[in-house]
């Protein structure tokens, strides 16, 4: 059996956000596989370590850069890589083209992925995919177990959980849940670089949207701290508001 | 109780690596060339920051709260500590990466090296049991016979077993001459019995590996007094027999010892032999074939002047993880006014000039230590791996010239550096719950194991200024003139040159006072200033590779933009080398004016008068 990983690259949670001519900016900051799709990737090895898969293969659609997201997953355990290259400004439309491309020529029986990018947010490239090839689609998995050429998944639900049998091939998306990610071993590490990788070019395929523009929340304005006896910081507080937050009272 | 790992990123170590050292040189040898290039060192040390944190850092809690016991005759180590050995042995982060066999997967001394600095830095009680593991495991490959690599290494290597240096005894410490344990021949030649009493041994005992291996220092009966008499064995806790099982090996565990620091790292008390039941394998010529002269103290150099190069590099993590603890809280703690804008409001006391003097003292001081350690980490990576014999010789040079300073400037300094992290913070330094309070008691061990700093000066000054003919030390301290004159631009960092020079005129006086001193046989006075001239002399080189760097730093703020993320960080390397040049280097010649001036109230003072 043969399992894909779909793994993006994005910056490190904990970086600070810049804008540099209406972009934001790249520059010195550290780039990591999204956590949710680390996740997926140590969901594969797994099924790999219970002898369920034979192979993981994964694949990542970006720049030159995301090969390191691709080594570090390759680090943990997976097989085989596959960068598609791909200008950085594709949207989730074109980016599933492109994936689905490759892995309709690796015909896998499982696809797996994060259920969303912890970068732009937008929970759609694992759905556009397995609707491009017509795959069953399982979301927020926290389990699944493989038998007979079926997925039984248990994934989040409104107050309780879910579970859905799907017969595969079928792509499935994890929730942070399903388990603990591994930190690449030095083993690992050494090993990886001796992991075939293989590059191609995303198919062509336009984007969908045009991000207009880009802004940063507005910064948030410094608190004040009153302190005094409970009485008089009440009444402080209240002109405080009115006088020069300006709160309206309806 | 609160460890923190406060490492935020690994700019240094992509600085020293990429932008200092010519480390292609190193990446290229055919022992690394199939695996990764100096540009992607990033896929090691990046990965290792969340480790620190996620993985490595309640160990260092659970140090603390559930520190080594010794109960019932049973050594009791902090429950994290076992899994945490078998987990970082068996991914290949620790002793395998010493693993000599044609297809062993190593990684570079260097950056090795730097992802233990943050290992220790995260936990710095448990490097140890790692680190001697190696040592042990290096004395095995480097002296042992094919049957004793074969029955030790595999599992040295793996994490099943660990291993220990055992020199000190109860009346022996720096004077290991004068150790009591005695090995006796039997009928077959390399198995010795095994007599005597260890003290402080650390990792001598534990609850977590199946085997200790102990590296232990003893003299054959009949061999010479004294160290030349003394052979190094290697005695397992428990026998080892051909078909791997185990048999009793009459090795006892005494007590542990109840220390300032270092709660989770067990410095055990151990007796082998109390039955007559110890057996050891001897490395190297039986003394009794060879004029009495045993080969062990030689052979321990190895692991010994490994350990003291890591000795200094745990102090360099425990004085980086407190300054960058301080950093973090000093921007967070409101406290006072700006001296220059009272009228302001309240501000973050790393706005202080004295807060802020003293980050960049802590930064400056472990630039300069870390500049120190990987310039030699590097000449081991030569000194193994180059082909050439001649550029062999000369890493070899700078790491007996360098070993002493890198055991001893850091963790001399590390004490009041920490003392001085713990000022930063105020009150909450002094209190438990911040982590600095626990990294200043941690500290203090390693001015005083592997051979207090004394020793080292010694041997810095006995030995290694001699070396050669005294051709070594001298080329050491010419290649400083060397960098002094090399052609600069005009006006760049003009009065920290000249500080530079002036330390470096006034060393070599030094120099000269010293030789006139030991001609004319003045030890005593040599005694008396030996510490504080490896202070110097780790200063002098210590500037000399910070404002190396500097000048690089300089050079890039020039190509980047105003704009550029990166200036923060090049910025910082100026302003280190700018503080250390002129605040810390004119100790240089402090320390030269007072040799010269050849006081002898140390000498003079009778013993009674202490009594006052
Ligand atoms: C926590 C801990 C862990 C340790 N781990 C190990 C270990 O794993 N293996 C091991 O073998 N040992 C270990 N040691 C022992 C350590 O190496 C010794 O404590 C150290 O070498 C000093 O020896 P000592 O304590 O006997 O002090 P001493 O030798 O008695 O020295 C006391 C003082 O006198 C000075 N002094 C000694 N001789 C001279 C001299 N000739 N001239 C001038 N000054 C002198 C010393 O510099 C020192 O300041 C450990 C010690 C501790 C505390």
């Amino acid at each position: 059996m043969k399992v894909l990983v779909c793994v993006k690259q994005t910056f490190d949670t904990e970086a600070k956000i810049e804008l540099k001519d209406g972009k934001i900016s790249d520059a010195g900051i550290n780039l990591i596989i999204n956590p949710y799709d680390e996740v997926a990737v140590e969901g594969g090895i797994q099924l790999k370590e219970k002898g369920i898969a034979k192979e993981v293969v994964v694949v990542s659609a970006g720049s030159d850069k995301a090969m390191d997201a691709i080594r570090t997953a390759l680090a943990m355990g997976a097989d085989r890589g596959i960068l598609v290259k791909q200008d950085t400004a594709a949207d989730e439309y074109a980016r599933a083209c492109a994936l689905a491309e490759v892995i309709k020529g690796e015909s896998p029986d499982i696809v797996l992925a994060g259920h969303v990018a912890a970068d732009d947010g937008s929970s759609q490239v694992p759905t556009r995919i397995a609707e491009i090839l017509g795959f069953p689609h399982v979301n927020v998995i926290t389990a699944v177990e493989i038998a007979g050429g079926k997925a039984t998944c248990t994934s989040e639900a409104d107050g309780g959980t879910q579970v859905t049998e799907v017969s595969l091939p079928a792509v499935i998306s994890s929730q942070v849940s399903w388990n603990e990610p591994r930190y690449p071993s030095m083993k690992g590490i050494m090993a990886a670089k001796k992991k075939p990788v293989s590059t191609v070019d995303a198919a062509a395929v336009a984007n969908k949207v045009a991000i207009v523009s880009v802004a940063l929340p507005p910064s948030k304005q410094a608190g004040i701290k009153i302190e005094d006896e409970p009485a008089v910081v009440g009444a402080k507080l209240a002109d405080w508001m009115l006088n020069t937050v300006k709160v309206e009272v309806k | 109780m609160s460890a923190n790992f406060a490492y935020q990123n690994t700019r240094d170590f992509e600085f020293i690596l990429q932008e200092w050292l010519p480390t292609e040189q190193i990446f290229n040898y055919p022992r690394f060339a199939a695996y990764y290039s100096k540009d992607e060192v990033k896929t090691f040390l990046a990965p290792i920051l969340k480790m620190c944190k996620e993985v490595i850092e309640p160990t260092n809690t659970d140090g603390e709260k559930n520190p080594v016991r010794f109960e019932n005759g049973q050594v009791k180590t902090p429950p994290s500590f076992g899994p945490l050995f078998a987990k970082l042995q068996g991914e290949g982060w620790g002793t395998s990466n010493i693993d000599e066999s044609e297809d062993a997967m190593v990684m570079p001394h260097i950056l090795h090296a730097m992802v233990w600095e943050m290992f220790n830095a995260a936990n710095p009680t448990f490097g140890p049991y790692i680190i001697l593991t190696s040592g042990a495991a290096g004395l095995i490959q480097s002296f042992g016979s094919r049957r004793l690599k074969d029955m030790f290494l595999p599992k040295l290597m793996d994490g099943t077993w660990s291993g220990t240096m055992c020199l000190t005894e109860p009346s022996a410490g720096s004077d290991v001459g004068d150790i009591l344990s005695r090995a006796y021949p039997t009928e077959t030649p390399e198995i010795f019995k095994i007599k005597g009493q260890k003290i402080f041994i650390t990792g001598g005992d534990n609850d977590f590996t199946e085997n200790i291996i102990h590296l232990y220092l003893a003299r054959v009966e009949g061999a010479r007094p004294g160290t030349a008499g003394i052979s190094l064995f290697v005695v397992p806790k428990y026998w080892v027999n051909d078909d791997g099982s185990f048999s009793g090996n009459d090795v006892q565990t005494t007590g542990v010892e109840h220390k300032l620091g270092q709660a989770g790292s067990v410095t055990a008390a151990l007796s082998f032999g109390e039955n007559d039941a110890c057996r050891g394998w001897l490395l190297g010529v039986n003394p009794l074939e060879n004029e009495g002269k045993g080969q062990g103290m030689a052979m321990m150099f190895q692991m010994m002047n490994m350990a003291r190069m890591e000795t200094g590099h745990l102090a360099l993590s425990c004085i980086a993880n407190a300054f960058y603890n301080a950093r973090d809280y000093c921007r967070e703690r409101i406290q006072g006014r700006l001296l220059t804008d009272p009228k302001s409001g309240r501000v973050p006391i790393m706005k202080h000039e004295d807060i802020k003097r003293t980050l960049l003292m802590g930064k400056a001081h472990v630039e300069v230590m870390r500049a120190m350690l990987y310039k030699t980490y590097f000449a081991f990576d030569v000194r193994a791996h180059d082909p050439d014999p001649a550029r062999r010789e000369k890493a070899n040079d700078l790491i007996e010239v360098t070993t002493p300073l890198c055991k001893a400037y850091p963790s001399d300094e590390g004490w009041w550096l920490c003392g001085e992290a713990i000022q930063a913070y105020g009150g909450y330094g002094y209190c438990e719950e911040y982590p600095v309070a626990q990294i200043a008691r941690d500290i203090k061990i390693y001015s005083i194991w592997e051979g207090t700093n004394y020793i080292q000066a010694l041997d810095l000054v006995g030995r290694k200024m001699t070396m050669k003919k005294g051709s070594v030390f001298t080329a050491f301290i010419e290649n400083i003139a060397e960098f002094c004159s090399a052609p600069r631009n005009e006006g760049q960092f003009t009065r920290e040159f000249a500080n530079l020079e002036k330390a470096l005129t006034a060393y070599r006086q030094m120099q000269k006072i010293l030789l006139k001193l030991a001609s004319n046989q003045q030890m005593n006075l040599v005694a008396v200033y030996a510490r504080r001239i490896l202070t110097a002399t780790a200063q002098l080189y210590g500037a000399y590779l910070i404002l190396d760097q500097a000048c690089l730093a300089q050079k890039r703020l020039g190509e980047l933009p105003a704009d550029h993320y990166d200036r923060a960080f090049y910025q910082g390397k100026v302003e280190a080398a700018r503080y250390y040049l002129l605040n810390v280097v004119p100790n240089v010649w402090l320390i030269a004016e007072l040799l010269a001036s050849e006081d002898t109230s140390v000498v003079d003072i009778p013993s009674e008068s202490f009594n006052y």
